[in-house]
């Protein structure tokens, strides 16, 4: 093989991109590092320590961060669930039939354009009167409300690329309805399904602000309960580090896994071109 | 048996008519063309009869019966899409097969009875080794014919065909286009096929309906189409180079009727005379009439060959294949004329004699309008 020339333009390409990537990565690798180490050596200015895994059994023994994790997994896996139940049917309706010229869906989607602050007084006070505060059904509830009109937004739009003569196709063919959506829909759909998926789910395992104001003990989710590492008199870092590592592996894996799996143009070798 | 009866079928798209009182009929094994320009209502007639669409008005009957009443699934149609319509999610062999899993098809086939079947029409069309692609693999033209294999590789009882071999190049088009003529014949199944080419349309068909906003224009056998258009909307769309139009003034010169169109000016015999009255309108006190001849029946040539030739200035001249077409600039229209096989051809400017063959006009209203830069070239 011939040898690659000497280029200042690949020096100044690599260096960037060192240090690009190295600005988004290093608060993660800070974060697992120190998860790891003892209280001690996250004090210590030198770079070398002994790894230890005391910061995890001091999680799942003395602090019950299992508890916190089985909330957000249950709240954002039920919510998540709900929002596709409704959003799915509802996207492709919004797609193929336009109900009242789409202004219903721009409403739907209008739900999401103030800053979630203002919803959170009178939520507060509705969830108050009707005992769903620091509920599992109640955080589950506001998370569907605030996700379905986005994920119908979403979906509408990976409905709406497949073309109608495709299921007029189907329909000629004998199919009904229901075996279109099933055999032709739903597989040209996929790609844009799971990623509404992805995004929901993501967005309510993160989601912070809901779950501090509308959760306490019952139902505290583990955004909430990494704030609480942050005492008055000290912040307990090593443990606070070690739930970051495991509330952030559904977000990494997904980072992962959606590189690959962002391919849109299913449905385009469908019509002319 | 499979007849087709629409009566009085009217289609609208909010604002747009798009099926205006259609009506028409079609034969047992009839191959049935649907022809006008993009936007006539030719897709939209098709969808009508497969019960994609609902019509607004007028009824629909397949062997006698109200197809209101009858399921898409069950009206028992193969249709090809213009653009395709393939599921892209699956191997062309899926696609084809596609049809024979329905829960409608009569019988359940065997992996080896579909694959026969499949194989069999792929082969017929020249996509036998296309089978293990996906349709984004594939070119337009292959496309298309992975959606004419799907809508043959059952036996229904009418196909309905939307511009089935637009997108092939034109070698393989005229292939399948004797392809086709042959597989109908032989299958005698009733076929609506719709084209916006007239070539298309008088090769294949046993009938035309033209189309044109909507409305009927005319229906009739292709010779009839072509040799008696009803209107000069038929006569423009069929024919190339296109039929030349001559809005003149008709005048009553004592016994006789004469045509006067620029230089043009011949008395018409009795039987065109009267034909030219029945089609003629008033413009600003004059008597018009719109005449209207093929090029092959308008001559050109260097020398007067007779005294009802006139004398015009060459805009252009062609070669077509074997002749030699002239055209000329004449009042707002755009002449063109056969000169056969010539040897010396006027050039630009230079004048050529123009000749009418009589027994080959017709005369018609104006029902559109022609002028030189929107005619068909």
């Amino acid at each position: 093989m011939k040898k690659k020339k000497f280029s200042w333009k690949r020096v100044v390409f690599w260096i960037v991109l060192i240090s690009v990537v190295s600005l988004f990565v290093f608060p993660i690798f800070w974060v697992y590092v120190t998860a790891f180490k003892t209280n001690a050596a996250i004090r210590s200015t030198s770079l070398a320590f002994t790894p230890t895994i005391e910061n995890f059994v001091f999680l799942f023994t003395t602090r019950n961060a299992q508890v916190p994790l089985l909330n957000t997994i249950i709240i954002s896996v039920v919510s998540t669930l709900l929002v596709m139940l409704i959003s799915i049917p509802a996207a492709y309706s919004f797609a193929r039939y336009s109900p009242s010229g789409n202004t219903l869906l721009f409403t739907t989607i209008s739900t999401r354009m103030f800053p979630g602050v203002i919803a959170a007084i009178p939520f507060f006070l509705l969830f108050r009167d009707l005992n769903l505060l620091d509920t599992h059904i109640g955080i589950i509830l506001m998370y569907v409300y605030f996700n379905m009109s986005f994920a119908t937004f979403l979906m509408y739009g990976f409905f709406v690329d497949i073309p109608e003569q495709v299921e007029y196709a189907a329909m000629v063919d004998g199919y009904s309805r229901l075996d279109i959506i099933r055999k032709i829909v739903f597989p040209l759909a996929k790609p844009g399904i799971a990623i509404t998926t992805i995004f929901t789910l993501i967005w309510s395992w993160n989601e912070f602000f809901f779950a501090f104001l509308f959760t306490g003990k019952v139902a505290k989710a583990v955004s909430v309960e990494l704030s609480l590492f942050w005492g008055a008199t000290q912040i307990q870092w090593g443990a606070m580090a070690a739930l970051m590592c495991i509330a952030m592996l559904p977000t990494l894996a997904v980072a992962i896994f959606l590189q690959k799996y962002i391919v849109r143009g299913l449905s385009f070798g469908a019509v002319k071109g | 048996m499979s007849e087709i009866r629409l009566e009085n079928v009217t289609k609208r798209y909010e604002s747009v008519v798009a099926l205006d009182g259609v009506s028409f009929s079609c034969k047992d094994g009839e191959f049935f063309t649907l022809l006008g320009p993009s936007g006539a209502g030719k897709t939209t007639t098709l969808e009508v009869i497969a019960g994609l669409k609902k019509p607004d008005e007028g009824k629909i009957y397949l062997d006698n019966e109200d197809a209101a009443d009858i399921s898409v699934q069950d009206r028992d149609v193969a249709m090809a899409f213009e653009d395709y319509a393939l599921y892209s999610h699956m191997k062309v062999y899926d696609n084809i097969a596609f049809p024979l899993r329905s829960p409608k098809y009569p019988e359940k086939l065997t992996k080896a009875q579909e694959k026969e079947k499949v194989e069999a029409i792929a082969n017929r069309l020249g996509i036998g080794e296309y089978l293990d692609r996906m349709p984004k693999q594939l070119s337009g033209g292959q496309k298309q014919r992975v959606s004419l294999a799907r809508a043959m590789v059952r036996k229904p009882k009418i196909f309905l065909l939307d511009e089935p071999i637009a997108h092939l190049d034109a070698k393989l088009r005229a292939l399948a286009r004797s392809d086709l003529k042959r597989i109908a014949g032989e299958m005698g199944t009733t076929i609506v096929y719709v084209t916006h080419n007239y070539r298309e349309a008088l090769a294949l068909s046993d009938r035309i309906l033209i189309m044109r906003e909507g409305k009927v224009e005319q229906i009739g056998t292709p010779d009839e189409i072509y040799n008696e258009p009803e209107s000069d909307f038929v006569a423009n769309l069929v024919g190339d180079p296109p039929i030349n139009f001559m809005d003149g003034e008709l005048k009553k010169d004592s016994e006789t009727t004469v045509f006067e169109f620029d230089k043009f000016k011949f008395a018409l015999p009795d039987d065109l005379a009267k034909k030219a009255w029945a089609s003629s309108w008033e413009e600003d006190g004059k008597n018009i009439v719109r005449l209207a001849c093929r090029p092959e029946s308008l001559t050109a040539a260097k020398e007067r060959t007779s005294d009802i030739a006139a004398q015009f200035p060459v805009l252009v001249s062609e070669r077509k294949d074997e002749e030699i077409l002239l055209k000329f600039r004449v009042k707002e229209a755009l002449i063109i004329a056969s000169m056969g096989q010539a040897d010396d051809v006027p050039g630009f400017e230079e004048p050529a004699w123009v000749q009418i063959d009589l027994s080959k006009v017709y005369f018609f209203r104006k029902t559109m309008e022609v002028s030189a830069e929107s005619k068909r070239g």
